[in-house]
């Protein structure tokens, strides 16, 4: 497979993963794109206007690009934080219609800015490796990090207190959880993950504008989510990787190939209303797996 | 000191008066019912003692301190479960995740410690799930303990939440219909439980049921309401001779 696709499919998995933070505590938070393009318009930023980042290399530092993805990480965290206090009292939709609002403020923002580019957008943003493939490890690992801590956190304490607030709010608080505190910790990962994203892909993609954070974004990175399915970490992954590959996959077949990757959206969630990936496809797919070899005994559970 | 006083507490919707001007106070240990026909406000005002309702005029002491305006996951913190009297159980989750979520407060663990899986902290996990498994087998729930919430019988769920609202080891055990929907072999049964979990926890038990000889039967102490006031208080004997109740249940001239 090419190795710009797979980088940009790694991508996809990466903004799945920051809808899926806020959605695991059933909080329909759009905002991702805009984190997303905060990161990015911070990365190219950086890069092309700060000497002292560029090193003396042929390429562009890789500790620079880490550098950019703290900044990144710490504005996207702090903005989220602020943001979260006043628009996380909003439920269902109508936090859905607030973060969009988000995501067209930065766009329109960034687009009459005159530092950001404005339409033109920042362009020759310096390339920290040489080759797609180089992108796409770098990011393999990233993304590697990311659903270890998902998977951390889906089976501790806090994991524990989202899914109860997913599943009933009120009954979640009568337990003693804070429920505005973990939604609020749910939509700062959401935006850190997105934000360090949008650094990788300001490299990736060589130049950035403000298109790239727009609401077209917000329903594409969803449909990941309501694709793969939100219960589970690895749904917004097979989701995102999935749905980014589909359409470059399904070009031999030509203008077709929008009428089917629409019907893949349309039929997904029709025959796998939680998403494809669900945790009892998993256990499922576990006992299939261990039935029938013998039994290990380095297994350890019974 | 009492556990719990109610002062002089109304509560407002627009133009219903649910709560009115009610007087209570529950002493540690007891267990205390709350009798009234449908829309007598006895749920509102669990939902005020709780957390859920703001009341309107007077307030919730809590051993002699202030509830007011306390949200409610602070109050449940103080040692203040309760059920609900529409179930509200975490319906995606297996009883035994349930009732882990009940000892949310009690998991507390080092953040490091969690994400790289130490040891100390996989034996205090496997604590907890110990507890959560005792827990469930108090109320013979321990053969589901894997099985869907949402896929359990009426009445084990019921006994779920009941479970759950234990798991935050609280002190006063509110409790909001807890019979509904159970069989009389099951209501006498409950109430035998609610009787052994109060001794065993040494809980104070505050319960709203319409099922009379089982208050009779169960309650130290039972407060009447009607119409958002409280017509009477005191022995489950007092209460059942008391004309304002039987007025209240029966009608004028029964």
């Amino acid at each position: 497979m090419d190795a710009g696709l797979l980088e940009q499919m790694l991508l996809g998995a990466l903004l799945g993963l920051s809808v899926y933070l806020p959605l695991r505590c059933g909080q329909l938070s759009l905002a991702t794109p805009g984190f997303f393009a905060i990161g990015g318009t911070v990365a190219a930023l950086l890069s092309t206007r700060e000497p002292a980042l560029a090193g003396s290399g042929s390429t562009y530092p890789i500790t620079s690009v880490l550098l950019e993805m703290a900044i990144a990480a710490m504005l996207t965290g702090v903005l989220a934080m602020g943001l979260g206090r006043v628009v996380l009292r909003l439920r269902g939709i109508y936090l859905a219609i607030a973060t969009i609002a988000l995501v067209e403020i930065l766009r329109v923002v960034t687009l009459n800015l005159e530092f950001t580019g404005g339409a033109l957008g920042i362009f020759g943003i310096p390339q920290p490796f040489d080759s797609a493939a180089g992108y796409a490890s770098f990011t393999l690992a990233l993304l590697a990090l990311i659903c270890w801590l998902c998977d951390r956190l889906e089976k501790t304490r806090p994991g524990r207190a989202m899914a109860a607030i997913r599943d009933d709010d009120l009954a979640a608080a009568s337990q003693g959880i804070n429920t505005a505190d973990t939604k609020l910790l749910a939509f700062v990962l959401s935006a850190l993950v997105a934000g360090i994203t949008g650094v990788v892909a300001a490299h990736f993609f060589n130049s950035w504008n403000a298109k790239l954070g727009n609401f077209d974004a917000s329903i594409t990175t969803l449909a990941f989510v309501v694709f793969g399915g939100s219960r589970t970490w690895l749904g917004p992954v097979f989701g995102g990787l999935l749905l980014t590959a589909l359409p470059e996959l399904l070009r031999p077949v030509g203008d077709l190939r929008l009428i089917v990757f629409g019907v893949v959206i349309l039929v997904g969630p029709l025959f796998f209303p939680q998403g494809v990936v669900t945790p009892e496809l998993l256990k499922t797919l576990k006992r299939r797996i261990r039935l029938p070899p013998t039994p290990t005994a380095q297994g350890g559970k019974p | 000191m009492s556990l719990l006083q109610v002062e002089n507490l109304g509560v407002r919707f627009g133009g219903l008066q649910a709560l009115k001007s009610v007087d209570l106070e529950v002493q540690q240990g007891e267990i205390f019912g709350l009798l009234g026909p449908n829309g007598a406000g006895k749920t509102t005002l669990f939902n005020v003692i709780s957390g859920l309702t703001a009341a309107s005029s007077g307030s919730v002491r809590w051993r002699g301190a202030c509830l007011d305006g306390l949200s409610s996951h602070r109050i449940a913190r103080l040692g203040i479960a309760r059920t609900f009297q529409n179930l509200r159980l975490f319906s995606s989750m297996s009883c035994l995740e349930n009732v882990l979520v009940g000892l949310h407060q009690h998991g507390r663990q080092p953040s490091l410690a969690a994400l790289l899986q130490t040891h100390s902290f996989r034996r205090r996990e496997a604590q907890l799930h110990q507890q959560a498994l005792e827990l469930l087998a108090l109320f013979q729930l321990e053969a589901s303990s894997h099985q869907n919430a949402a896929s359990l019988s009426y009445g084990d769920r019921r006994r779920l939440e009941m479970a759950r609202a234990l798991a935050s080891r609280p002190q006063l055990l509110l409790l909001d219909e807890p019979a509904a929907g159970m069989n009389p072999a099951e209501k006498d049964e409950l109430q035998e439980l609610i009787r052994r979990i109060r001794n065993k926890f040494k809980l104070t038990v505050l319960i709203i049921e319409h099922h009379v000889p089982l208050m009779l039967g169960l309650c130290d102490r039972l407060a009447v309401l009607n119409f958002g006031q409280r017509i009477a208080l005191g022995s489950p004997e007092q209460v059942r001779r008391d004309p304002a109740v039987i007025e209240a249940y029966l009608g004028v001239g029964a």
